[in-house]
């Protein structure tokens, strides 16, 4: 009698509210990656990683300033490159913004600059114009620009339409634009530049890697030789630039250094017409394509290498990238919040997702591969501790926003009582937006020897095999835009990223 | 202002017409005659299609009529002086406006810093909208439609956040530079003393429209739903929360 009137014990898990539904959702994730893990290459090649490590730590404990070659000129330059190609993003990427929303062609055209990442577009440069300025800032602007085009037209599109509800019949186009929208939009559009500033100024310093004179290119040569105090001392000065970029950045300072960093940038190419003419229209194609020789086309197709094995080895690492980060951002946050530990544990904490955030991945992936030997471990390491400390950050950043409504509850039932299920839709809707971002870090992982696609772009680089360097970036950016709508669509809806300086 | 022979001469006339947006018919069948030189209390409940038929006016009248809207609908990043010089955008070309607002033009600034003085907003030309109080803002919108100088002005809500002094000061200076006013308001007192005649929507309806001497406090109430609910006071802010007294329900009924 009495069991029959006690409701039944819902199945754990089951049911279309928010809480089992995400939860579901999280465990295919984990559980999709725990399949596919056996299918991954996660073995340590070098014989004594600790050693090693120690040494690093060493170097970064003891920078040696003294035996850096002309810092000032390599964070000069970093900074302008990142100054002069966010501007030229902007320049391209404003106009775009305007006819966004009305034209595919434009909407197609930034997703597939977009989905190409910057080093990328540095290696293609790299082959017309050299090791020069206009290479570094070209690999940023164009990128950049289709950013731009979609952030800038999503935050019009998103301005109140009051006032210019409110104007006089008769106003032209541009008058209204001028004074009852962008002036509602200019705080978040100034807000999202500075933001795209600062991840500016990372690829910036990875240009190094492919060569051009910024910081990242004494890192690498420091830390591939072995001298740790010296690669210390610059990580250290790219730290102290990121920390202190809001004293340096201010408004009234902006022009001041767009005027000086001309000056350091350099040196100019010398532009040959011709040269850049035959690279673009016979170069990046494939011979029999261009002579219209169909069967030579599919000979050609079969003669690229392992296409199937580093498109998986991509997915996959992605797909390993964003649940390590998922992990490492659930095991993270906590030791931020204010709601946890005392002040001492939440500066540690807070200081260590600081310094994992603003390393660059590529740094943190080649730090590891030093350590670990090539293989997709260190990859996935360098993905899952970038990625998941930055969501760890702004994930206590929501929950310190937060007031638990009952106070005096133990931790562990304020973390998964009161703060947990209110921040985690924002969590995992963020953790998607990265996704994409994940799998455009995971083809440059490439550049150090793990074989993804990126491997394979870098390689025929090298052999001046531009024709299929040009189909493995086309193939890569395919990837992107299709994992960008799928993540799109399973991204949860009950938290809409309303900054776009989250993504 | 308003010359009497004019006074009867039909401005604007609806008749039977279905008003709403989109699809969504609020307002259906609404037949009404707005006549020049009249000064009109718009008044109703909240959701009875004020907003619907002022915006149906609006767009009937086009360039004769000055527009002061709901929640005032400036731009809280541009200064004062820079919204209420858009009253006048359209006359001017992109690239004036555009110079405008790196430099202020001399004309209109002459003219916007004689109607900011009219309404206790001199000192205030260059300050962000942003960072006014509600009075304040409410001023700069009503400077705003001043500035587009028509013949009639319509204000939705004009004086919804001034003080009640205020509020008749504000009227006045409307009344003063526009022949014909149409105004929403939710202060009945101030429709009674202060209009020709009275406009009541409720229950998408024409209710009242009737010159506003021929009218009372008591048939206003009529209007309000929750007036009802509570007595048949005049006035309902003092109304004890009691129940529906059983005379008062079918009375005011009857006269809507």
């Amino acid at each position: 009698m009495s069991e029959a009137t006690l409701p039944r014990r819902p199945a754990w898990l089951a049911g279309r509210a928010t809480g089992p539904r995400l939860a579901r959702h999280t465990l295919t994730l984990v559980a999709l990656a725990v399949l596919l893990l056996p299918l991954a290459d996660l073995s340590v090649v070098t014989r004594d990683p600790w050693t090693e490590l120690g040494r690093m730590l060493q170097g970064l404990a003891w920078p040696d300033f003294a035996g850096v070659e002309s810092p000032f000129r390599a964070l000069g330059l970093t900074v302008s490159v990142a100054l002069w190609g966010t501007l030229a993003g902007v320049v391209l990427g404003f106009p775009l913004a305007l006819v966004f929303t009305r034209s595919r062609l434009v909407r197609a055209g930034c997703a597939f600059v977009r989905a190409i990442h910057e080093l990328f577009w540095a290696l293609l440069f790299l082959q017309v114009f050299g090791l020069s300025a206009l290479t570094a800032l070209a690999a940023l602007a164009i990128p950049y620009a289709g950013i731009f085009a979609k952030v800038f037209a999503e935050i019009l599109e998103q301005t109140p339409r009051a006032p210019a509800d409110a104007l006089p019949p008769g106003v032209g186009r541009l008058s209204r634009f001028l004074y009852a929208e962008l002036p509602l939009a200019w705080t978040q559009l100034a807000a999202y530049t500075r933001y795209r500033f600062e991840c500016g100024l990372r690829a910036s310093v990875l240009l190094g890697f492919v060569g051009l004179p910024t910081l990242g290119f004494q890192l690498e040569t420091a830390f591939r030789e072995g001298r740790y105090p010296e690669a210390g001392a610059l990580l250290w000065c790219f730290y102290l630039l990121i920390a202190t970029l809001p004293w340096w950045s201010h408004r009234r300072l902006v022009p001041l250094l767009i005027i000086g960093g001309a000056f350091l940038l350099g040196p100019w190419p010398a532009v040959d017409g011709g040269l850049l003419w035959r690279f673009v229209s016979q170069d990046l194609w494939p011979a029999p394509l261009l002579a219209g020789d169909w069967a030579g086309l599919v000979e050609w197709f079969a003669s690229i290498p392992d296409l199937g094995p580093a498109i998986g080895n991509t997915l996959l690492l992605a797909l390993l990238g964003t649940v390590g980060a998922l992990l490492v951002a659930m095991a993270l946050w906590p030791l931020a919040s204010r709601h946890f530990g005392n002040p001492a544990s939440r500066l540690a904490g807070r200081g260590l997702l600081i310094l994992l955030r603003s390393t660059p991945e590529l740094m943190l992936a080649f730090v590891f591969l030093l350590l670990l030997g090539p293989s997709l471990l260190p990859a996935w390491l360098a993905l899952a501790l970038h990625n998941g400390a930055l969501i760890a950050f702004l994930a206590a950043r929501h929950a310190d926003a937060l007031e638990p409504g009952m106070p005096g509850l133990p931790a562990s039932g304020r973390l998964a009582y009161e703060l947990l299920p209110r921040i985690y839709p924002s969590l995992l809707a963020l953790l998607y937006y990265r996704a994409e971002v994940i799998l455009r870090e995971t083809a440059i992982l490439g550049m150090l020897g793990i074989a993804t696609l990126g491997y394979y772009i870098d390689e025929n680089f090298q052999y001046l095999m531009f024709d299929v360097a040009a189909f493995l970036l086309l193939v890569t950016a395919g990837l992107n835009i299709a994992v960008d709508s799928l993540s799109r669509r399973l991204r949860p809806r009950e938290a809409p990223l309303e900054d776009p300086c989250l993504r | 202002m308003a010359p009497t022979e004019h006074t009867h001469e039909t401005l604007l006339a609806l008749d039977g017409v279905d008003l709403g947006h989109g699809s969504q018919v609020v307002l259906p069948g609404l037949s009404l005659r707005l006549a020049r030189g009249e000064r009109i209390a718009l008044l109703g409940p909240s959701g009875a299609g004020k907003s619907t038929l002022l915006a149906a006016l609006r767009a009937r009248l086009g360039a004769t009529a000055a527009w002061c809207p709901q929640h005032h609908g400036l731009v809280p990043g541009l200064a004062v002086y820079h919204n209420v010089y858009m009253g006048r955008l359209a006359e001017r070309s992109a690239l004036a406006n555009l110079w405008n607002l790196v430099r202020p033009l001399r004309g209109p600034w002459r003219e916007v810093t004689e109607l900011c003085e009219l309404l206790g907003l001199e000192g205030l030309m260059r300050r962000p909208v942003g960072q006014l109080s509600g009075g304040q803002r409410q001023r700069t919108a009503i400077a705003r439609a001043l500035y587009q100088g028509r013949e009639v002005f319509l204000g939705d809500e004009p004086v919804a956040s001034v003080d009640p002094h205020q509020a008749l000061r504000l009227l006045g200076l409307i009344e003063e530079r526009h022949a014909t006013t149409v105004v929403a308001l939710h202060q009945r007192e101030l429709a009674l003393s202060h209009f020709d005649r009275v406009w009541g929507l409720r229950d998408g309806r024409l209710a009242i429209d009737a010159p506003a001497s021929a009218l009372s406090l008591a048939d206003l109430d009529a209007l309000y739903p929750d007036a009802e609910a509570t007595s048949s006071g005049t006035d309902r802010h003092d109304a004890e929360p009691a129940a529906p007294s059983p005379e008062a329900l079918p009375c005011s009924r009857g006269r809507a």
